[in-house]
């Protein structure tokens, strides 16, 4: 494990809580929420746009789980968020408009689909996983576009309007609470993560993506790792998605489509892959300049999208988070 | 007593973001349509249309200027659509709302509508269903039941008795066979075979046999416009089935900006459909002109004339009521109007178009170029599907 780099390796045998967190300083992820809260007050007017790319932002570090930690290429990440987004719509339809449930009912349907998917997925690799992630979403996609009756197909799931979150705090027209119960999820799934992937088990995920044969050779279920992560992830994904339908009130079969899972893969790629601060940039960037553009020339901004990646990915090839190290390097000082 | 300041807050900044100023004398239109992607060809249509309109009847309605935002929603993508339409009308505090090319976009509009009270012209989307789920809708493109049950009847009054229908296997073609199904039989024909195709299916040829082996009079077809609509057409004529004697019988398969890419092989098709681009009026030879003149490069379609009426319906609307939305709303009630199209009105209970349907053939024109020769006519038809 000496590859691994060593500040995230507990020096005890025994992990702590308590040492990992007193080790850790946490004026970042203060900053950070600061940040978000202070978008609350520069854009009162576009919170729906805000609160959109703080659900993209959860569904970016569901895919970091598995593309960046474990080091699995999925393109088809996008079927966990949608089954979560189908599961939470139908819940709020026909059982309670409670978000809150509805949240766990889109987490626990997306990690079903994620644990029996993952059986066949984790058992491939390389482009296999790619082709068969890719097929997997479309064949939900047309289950929801055919199933017409339960899901309205083509036309979308609506009609359930949510009920007050807690009974208490109503969604509004300008979107003020849809932002806040947002923004509290995202920072609940942030810091589980961040245990996550500080555990034990969020190790054994990196040991496998640097060499699945050593991690073998040391006695670790490369396979069912695997699944557990990916059942994980797919948790998460469906908790963004749940809070999309939520949100919109309305899933359609785009939801499943391929095109939003590799614009998830970039936004990921951005901001720097097997690190959760990385999700949070490279989503950040991505929707915004993908907005920003999109206001000021809403028919060419395609070619600024195309131009930033092509931009980082060049220059910055491990992501925005590499950026500081980068200049360093290019500025031949030694890192 | 923080929670009533903070409602109190609310209440004002909405009041005030509701009313807008009301000495302003500029009034917005937000436009939600595809400006990129697989489907820009629709925003490109409707931004051209609605040029030709402004620089045909100036930016004034009435005593107010017109002003037009837009946003791009890319595909069927309710989510986005739905927080554009939120920024459009908080931020840019736009008083109307126009566009929409996909059903879902503007369902999960609707309830954003009811809640801020401000009306929205539809230039496409075609289910029936969308103008019951909001009073502000109103719609000036067409519904699948609308364009497939006058066809129906046409090919029974020719003497058709057998068709076979072969849809691609989405909403909008469930929506065109059951109508067509619904009409033929319920008149004493037969659909002898319905048949649906996967969205995805490029080789037709399977299909067509099929339909040829049952010998019967007619297909009725509907596909998404684009490659499926070529590759059908090209294994209709490459299993000759024209020669057999089957017809085929479609709705908006022929669209302008389709007719150039099928070529010859299109000619003979029979479509039935409430706008062709080389519909015989004065109103659209000078609409077509203007479109021309300003893009070269352009042809009048579905997409262009929805949006060249709904900008009528828009000006209309701020003409008469400013930004009183109940006012725009009873003012587009029963409006009739001479559309490019021929005659229309607005039905003032489904708020849905009325229009003429007209049965063409895709056929030459003097200079060669391929287009939807209109032969027949069946005057004023509403929208069906909602009475089913």
């Amino acid at each position: 494990m000496s590859n691994i780099s060593p500040n995230t390796i507990p020096n005890t045998g025994k992990f702590s809580w308590i040492k990992y967190l007193k080790d850790r300083p946490l004026w970042v992820d203060l900053a950070l929420i600061a940040m978000a809260v202070a978008c609350y007050f520069l854009f009162p007017y576009s919170l729906a746009f805000v609160t959109r790319v703080l659900i993209v932002m959860i569904f970016v570090l569901s895919l970091d789980l598995v593309l960046g930690y474990a080091g699995v290429a999925t393109l088809g990440h996008a079927a966990l968020f949608g089954t979560g987004a189908y599961a939470a719509g139908l819940f709020a339809l026909h059982a309670t408009a409670s978000p809150i449930l509805g949240l766990l009912v889109g987490a626990c349907a997306a990690s079903v689909v994620a644990f029996v998917s993952g059986l066949l997925l984790m058992r491939a690799h390389g482009l296999t996983v790619l082709m068969l992630s890719i097929a997997f979403a479309e064949v939900l996609q047309e289950i929801s576009n055919q199933a017409g009756s339960i899901t309205g197909g083509a036309d979308g799931l609506a009609g359930f309007i949510m009920n007050p979150i807690l009974g208490i705090f109503e969604f509004d027209f300008i979107g003020q609470t849809g932002f806040w119960y947002v923004l509290a999820v995202l920072i609940a799934v942030f810091i589980f993560l961040k245990m996550v992937v500080a555990s034990p088990f969020g190790l054994a995920a990196r040991g496998i993506h640097q060499s699945v044969v050593r991690m073998r050779a040391i006695g670790t279920g490369v396979y069912w790792k695997l699944v557990a992560i990916y059942t994980l992830s797919g948790a998460i994904a469906g908790i963004a998605g749940a809070l999309s339908a939520q949100i919109t009130e309305l899933v359609s079969p785009e939801v499943f489509a391929t095109s939003f899972s590799a614009e998830v893969v970039i936004m990921l790629i951005l901001g720097g892959m097997g690190r959760l601060y990385g999700a949070i940039i490279g989503t950040a960037l991505f929707m915004v300049v993908h907005h920003t553009a999109a206001s000021v020339d809403p028919f060419n901004w395609l070619f600024v999208i195309g131009g930033l990646v092509l931009v980082v990915v060049f220059f910055v090839p491990a992501g925005l988070l590499a950026l500081p190290a980068e200049i360093k390097r290019r500025m031949g000082r030694p890192t | 007593m923080k929670r009533y300041l903070k409602a109190l807050a609310t209440a004002a900044f909405l009041s005030v973001a509701m009313q807008g100023h009301a000495v302003a004398d500029t009034i917005k239109v937000g436009v939600i349509a595809p400006f990129s992607g697989p489907f820009a060809i629709y925003g490109k249509q409707f931004q051209e249309a609605i040029n030709v309109y402004v620089s045909q009847n100036g930016t004034k309605a009435g005593e107010h200027t017109v002003e037009f935002i837009y946003k791009d929603s890319g595909g069927p993508k309710p989510d986005v659509a739905k927080a554009l339409a939120q920024e459009l009308l908080i931020k840019d505090r736009v008083d109307y709302l126009a566009g929409f090319v996909f059903t879902p976009n503007a369902l999960a509009v609707a309830p954003l509508l009811n809640k801020a009270k401000r009306p929205a012209v539809i230039f496409n989307a075609a289910t029936s269903i969308i103008t019951t789920k909001s009073e502000y809708f109103t719609r000036v493109s067409f519904t699948l039941w609308q364009t497939a049950v006058p066809l129906a009847k046409w090919a029974y009054e020719q003497g058709m008795r057998t068709v076979v229908t072969a849809v691609t296997d989405y909403a909008p073609g469930k929506d065109g066979e059951d109508a067509f199904k619904d009409t033929f039989e319920k008149l004493g024909g037969k659909v002898i075979d319905q048949i649906r195709m996967p969205l995805s299916t490029k080789d037709f040829s399977p299909f067509l046999q099929r339909i040829k082996d049952k010998a019967p009079d007619a297909i009725f077809g509907f596909l998404p416009a684009g490659p499926p609509t070529f590759a059908f057409v090209k294994a209709y004529n490459e299993n000759d089935l024209k020669g057999s004697g089957i017809q085929f019988l479609g709705t908006g398969e022929t669209d302008e900006t389709n007719l150039k890419a099928l070529g010859d092989s299109a000619i003979g098709i029979t479509t039935s459909y409430h706008y062709s681009g080389s519909h015989d009026s004065d109103k659209n030879r000078e609409f077509v002109g203007k479109l021309k003149e300003m893009y070269p490069d352009s042809v009048a379609n579905l997409a262009s004339v929805g949006a060249y009426d709904g900008t009528h319906v828009l000006y209309t609307m701020i003409a008469a009521a400013g930004k009183d939305a109940g006012k725009a709303m009873e003012a587009v009630k029963g409006l009739t109007w001479e559309s490019p199209r021929g005659p229309v009105s607005i039905d003032p209970k489904t708020r849905h178009i009325t229009q003429n349907i007209y049965i063409r053939k895709v056929a030459k024109d003097d200079n060669g170029m391929l287009i939807n020769k209109e032969f027949q006519t069946i005057p004023n038809v509403p929208d069906l599907g909602l009475q089913q």
